[in-house]
């Protein structure tokens, strides 16, 4: 009565049924760390002293090994491989089984602390692959950290100087270089700095998709990234415009120093701030934290082929002697619009008038005693008819024709704020005596290239006009 | 003398010895299923099969004609609940754990990975065996004569299905699941983009309040979470469950399965079943018994075709019995290979690149790039009233029971396929390489692109073939045309949205054209 | 009339394709089953470990009684050795407190001597003795999840 069709349906899915749950509870039975424990096991039996180590050995659960961190909100599985982490017999093993290099477990027991409070990777996992969580299949975006920038991990709950006098050097060398290398001019922490990168705080906990993989080699992992855009920034993120002059090495320590910005902290009871980091608030630190990425030493200025256009030296003499104090200090709060140069005020890139005032005084260090002969531009009458033609022969070659300046011109852009308002006897004088160390030339007659002080002040006059005239010529362009 | 002093004791003796037969004989009520008798009594006294006819007419049983289709979403269903129940045992709807439950799921639980892969495939299998279910019963003609309504309960388990698998889509809170959350959170919303057109938004914001409703506030975050999660373990299945339960009752209310007027004329071949005894059996052939009898009427099986019914026992459960093995055997062995996708955790920061729902949504998302709302609300709307009203719009009796009626249907199936593919690639051929309105007139007002937009054509079209066809024929090969027509176009938006599209939801050809991030 | 007559095509569900399907379905359906309820229990517990460390020896002077509340274990250390008691009681779960004769629930009452020997109250079973051992590092450690006998003390460096 029963018909051969559903009957051999029945048979044929039975079996196929039967033999993948054959095949599920082989799988389920035998995972990838079964291998190691009981190779660690076979290998403790073997080398056991005497019959009651040997005993021990063959008591040794084949189990997964777990860490329960509550307070940390962690589950680390780690050592479920690695099995030997606290064995000090195991010093010389290969990978799984070696044992903790140094004595940090002695002051960070396991228990306590787990194994990714400080290496990352994938506690709650138990394959290699994902454990580790490298490679874009994994989903994780807490990866093991390299060795190499392991010491980033102790700044969570240590404090620099703390550091220093252990010998964790790297995070304090890094800190330093970040410090000096001027990288806060365009980047923001603690909302202290430029706007022209990314702001950095929490920048080491950001997910892989934050930072663009596609020209990292190697693991693309957070702290490849951070690594190789200090190699060549431009090779990772080719429309960046950052300036990074590092070595292998102060790549390397830099990265380290980036890894422990961190978004989350560990519980209080973890942490062990002895001392308040050191602040260098002088002048000349100052200079470095902020400005010195792009003005450099600022004895020379030089077009910058990345920021597109020329970068002024602000501690050249020529220019401190025309340059007030109270220009530079408006040049700096208010910045130069249509530059990459920013507003250093409290309300923007966040620096006190303290601050500034340091920064200041630093510069004018190499200002000259003597002043600049007067120009007396207010005993002039300018003529803007004039001043034109001599601007069309004498300055658009390096200023461009509209006096925008811009990408592949050598001179500054005359139509920004600055220059704009700028007292007209500063810019006579800049335009007579020239600016020593930049390409801007003296025109005066007596060293320079032969322009009378009447055809300097109608040049001035006219240059003033140029932010006025864009004004009309929109003005004409909307009729 | 001594049986009448038989004391208790005995009495209970011998009890205890016959408990075994005893229990069996209240289980199975009448023994064992030796005779038709007993068969049927086997049947409508269980409480699970008696919503099964005690005979089951062999064209029910003939493969070819159901391919099993309706029953191995009901089985996937059972899968489906039995494995979500496991899942429940460790899954936490927080958002700060769910992530990590669906983890230590993977990791730490015996089979765990398994489980939830079997609980996700057969979830979406459902999807894809709802609609064959539904395609099949469409191409016999089975939602004539006294079935419409079953047809409308069918759509209504359609949509729930689909909301299941949605709501269990956001429930792991890795990346995948939060961004599905906001981009079903704004097709909620767009009914906005009408309001905003007719500028009544601040009077009347329908899809705010809809938008608010879902997520439990204006953003995503616990309170959506706890609402997905209570729509997918309580809402959805406590509704999917009536209906089911109505769905199945309507079939026997119904009938039973359709079947041709003349099996033998249509050449059913009949290998696939015991041939009915004609002459044993205590019941005379020609008349249909039991449960079946008492609903007489409008029931169209009674006193018909009697000749070509076997018992349901065994005949049909073991059609069942094999078919529910054949799920279970396919689901687990797709399981073991294909894992459920699992992403980082969610982050509201940074978005996925392309931020795609899952794919049996990604149709209406290409829809939904034309014009949010006739995407996520119009047009699905137009199409589900569409299908719920052909039973009603098109009542021709002939050829129920026989794919595609006749040799006609066969055509315009056809027909409406090969021009359905063309005219739909070519729209969004058109659209790819040209754009649509707003990249001609930047300025064009929203209501125009609302109402004038590549899915508003689509459907206009297939309305305007199949009042074609059906100005040369029937209903019945009209709605065969707007039938074919609406799976083409189902199966070509979601294939544009799943391989086609990519980053900034632009066009490739593959998915290793993508810009790598 | 309906007469009780016995099919004349009797079920020949003895044929072999017959019991050779419903075998391997069946039995592949008890599998699933079976794998199904293993399902319950994970293959490690997401909580706490039973094994814990609590600190060096000199951590616990000679004659003193130390209550670890998270643990739920009294430490003494006396003159013969280390010996760690279940602070659970054996009745319900409560937790009990130390008096000068030994330990009382405050639950239902249950009265424990100093050695946790049950002596009044509905308590079934003596407080429970956990095995101590020392880490490579020196620190004790106990294992709540190995009982031991009554009465062993461990004796460390």
């Amino acid at each position: 009565m029963l018909n051969r069709f559903y009957l051999s349906l029945l048979l044929i899915s039975g079996i196929v049924l039967g033999a993948f749950l054959l095949f599920v509870g082989y799988r389920e039975i035998s995972p990838e760390w079964k291998q190691y424990q009981v190779e660690y096991k076979n290998n403790l039996i073997k080398n056991a002293k005497d019959d009651a180590t040997r005993e021990r050995a063959k008591e040794v659960a084949i189990e997964i090994r777990q860490i329960y961190l509550g307070k940390l909100k962690r589950v680390d599985r780690c050592t479920t491989c690695h099995l030997g982490i606290e064995n000090p017999l195991m010093v010389d093993a290969d990978q799984p089984f070696s044992s903790h290099s140094g004595d940090y477990l002695k002051n960070h027991p396991l228990d306590k602390f787990g194994c990714t409070t400080c290496h990352h990777g994938q506690g709650r996992a138990l394959t290699k692959k994902e454990a580790h969580g490298l490679g874009h299949k994994t989903h994780w975006d807490d990866p093991i950290i390299p060795t190499k920038y392991i010491q980033s991990s102790c700044a969570q709950c240590h404090d620099y100087k703390t550091l220093e006098q252990k010998g964790v050097n790297n995070i304090v060398k890094g800190r330093n270089l970040f410090q000096e290398k001027g990288c806060r001019g365009c980047h923001k922490l603690n909302k202290v700095g430029g706007d022209l990168g990314k702001p950095l705080d929490g920048i080491g906990s950001q997910p892989i998709a934050y930072f663009p993989m596609k020209h990292v080699t190697g693991e693309k992992t957070i702290y490849s990234w951070i690594k190789q855009h200090f190699d060549d920034p431009r090779k990772i993120v080719p429309e960046s415009q950052m300036r990074a002059f590092l070595t292998e090495e102060e790549a390397d320590l830099i990265t380290t120093y980036i890894l422990t910005l961190r978004a989350e902290e560990p519980p209080r009871e973890y942490r062990r701030f002895m001392h308040m980091p050191e602040v260098k608030t002088d002048g000349e630190s100052l200079y470095k934290k902020y400005c010195i990425a792009c003005h450099a030493t600022g004895k020379i200025s030089v077009y910058d082929e990345i920021l597109k256009r020329t970068i002024p030296a602000i501690k050249n003499p020529a220019f401190l002697k025309a340059a007030d104090d109270n220009f530079l200090r408006n040049v700096i709060k208010e910045g130069r619009t249509g530059t990459q140069m920013t507003a250093w005020k409290i309300s923007a890139a966040g620096l006190s008038d303290a601050e500034i005032n340091k920064i200041i005084n630093y510069l004018s260090i190499d200002r000259p005693e003597e002043k600049p002969e007067r120009f007396g531009f207010a005993d002039f009458t300018g003529n803007v008819e004039r001043g034109k033609k001599l601007y069309e022969i004498r300055c658009t070659f390096c200023h461009g024709k509209d006096g925008k300046g811009g990408e592949g011109l050598l001179g500054i852009n005359l139509i920004n704020p600055v220059v704009q308002s700028a007292d007209p006897e500063f810019l006579a004088i800049t335009v007579r005596d020239g600016r020593a160390g930049t390409p801007m030339a003296a025109f005066g007659k007596k060293n320079g290239l032969g322009l009378e002080d009447q055809d300097i002040a109608d040049l001035i006059t006219y240059v003033k006009t140029l932010s006025q005239k864009k004004e009309n010529l929109s003005n004409d362009y909307k009729d | 003398m001594n049986e009448r002093y038989r004391s208790g004791v005995s009495e209970f003796i011998d009890n205890i010895k016959n408990l075994q037969r005893s229990f069996l004989a209240s289980f199975l009520r009448s023994g064992k299923p030796t005779s038709d008798k007993s068969r049927a009594a086997l049947m409508f006294n269980n409480f699970f099969l008696h919503i099964q006819g005690v005979k089951t007419h062999i064209n029910t049983l003939r493969p070819t004609y159901t391919f099993g289709l309706g029953i191995i979403s009901f089985f996937l269903l059972i899968i489906v609940v039995v494995s979500g129940v496991m899942l429940m045992v460790y899954y936490n709807p927080s958002i700060e754990r769910a992530y990590n439950t669906i983890k230590d799921i993977n990791y730490v639980v015996f089979a765990g990975r398994l489980l939830r892969n079997v609980h996700k495939w057969a979830g979406e299998g459902m999807i894809i065996f709802v609609m064959l279910h539904m395609t099949r019963v469409f191409f016999t003609g089975s939602y004539a004569k006294g079935r419409e309504f079953n047809w409308i309960i069918g759509i209504i388990l359609l949509i729930l299905t689909f909301g299941l698998n949605l709501s269990g889509y956001m429930l792991p809170w890795d990346q995948l699941a939060y961004w599905a959350l906001v981009i079903v959170a704004n097709i909620i919303q767009s009914p906005k983009e009408i309001t905003d057109s007719l500028g009544i938004t601040q009077y009347f914001d329908i899809g705010g309040f809809s938008k608010q409703l879902f997520l439990g506030g204006y953003t995503a975050g616990q309170e959506s979470l706890t609402r997905v999660y209570f729509l997918h373990i309580m809402f959805f299945p406590l509704f999917l469950f009536i209906f089911l339960g109505v769905h199945f009752w309507r079939i026997r209310k119904d009938g039973g399965l359709t079947k041709p007027e003349n099996l033998e004329q249509v050449g059913g071949d009949t290998g696939y079943a015991s041939r009915p005894e004609k002459t044993g059996g205590v019941f005379p052939t020609f008349k249909t018994y039991g449960l079946m009898e008492l609903a007489r009427g409008k029931t169209p099986a009674v006193d018909k075709d009697i000749e070509n019914t076997v018992p349901s026992w065994p005949n049909l459960l073991l059609a069942e019995f094999a078919v529910f093995i054949l799920t279970l055997a396919a689901v687990i062995v797709y399981s073991f290979f294909v894992d459920a996708p699992l992403r980082e955790p969610a982050n509201p920061l940074i978005p996925e690149n392309p931020a795609k729902a899952p794919w049996y949504f990604l149709g209406l998302q290409e829809l939904l790039s034309y014009s949010a709302f006739m995407g996520g609300v119009g047009l699905p709307g137009i199409a589900l009233l569409g299908l719920a009203l052909i039973p009603y719009l098109d009542r021709e009796k002939g050829h129920v029971g026989i794919w595609f009626s006749n040799r006609q249907g066969v055509i315009e199936a056809v027909k409406a396929l090969f021009v359905g593919a063309l005219v739909n690639v070519g729209l969004l051929a058109f659209v790819v390489n040209f754009g649509w309105f707003r990249n001609w007139w930047p300025n064009i007002p929203q209501l125009l692109i609302t109402l004038v937009n590549p899915g508003n054509i689509w459907v206009g079209f297939m309305i305007a073939w199949s009042l074609w066809v059906m100005r040369k024929g029937s209903t019945r090969m009209g709605a065969i045309a707007m039938f074919t027509m609406f799976l083409v176009s189902f199966l070509i938006f979601t294939y544009m949205g799943t391989y086609l599209r990519g980053p900034n939801w632009d066009f490739f050809w593959s998915k290793s054209q993508w810009p790598v991030h | 009339m309906l007469n009780e007559v016995q099919d004349t095509t009797e079920v020949s569900r003895r044929d072999f394709l017959g019991l050779a399907s419903f075998g391997a379905a069946i039995v592949s359906a008890l599998g699933v089953f079976a794998g199904t309820l293993r399902i319950f229990k994970p293959n490690v517990y997401y909580e706490e470990s039973r094994k814990f460390k609590i600190g060096k020896p000199e951590n616990f002077p000679l004659g003193t009684v130390k209550k670890l509340d998270d643990e739920k274990v009294f430490i003494f250390s006396g003159d013969d050795g280390f010996y760690a008691i279940s602070s659970i009681c054996t009745h319900l779960g409560c937790i009990v407190y130390s008096t000068e004769t030994g330990f009382q629930c405050p639950c239902h009452g249950s009265k424990y001597n100093i050695d946790g020997k049950v002596v009044g109250g509905p308590a079934p079973r003596n407080l429970s003795w956990f095995e101590i051992s020392q880490s490579v590092d020196g620190s004790l450690i106990v294992d709540s999840a190995k009982e031991v006998p009554k009465g062993t003390k461990y004796i460390f460096a």
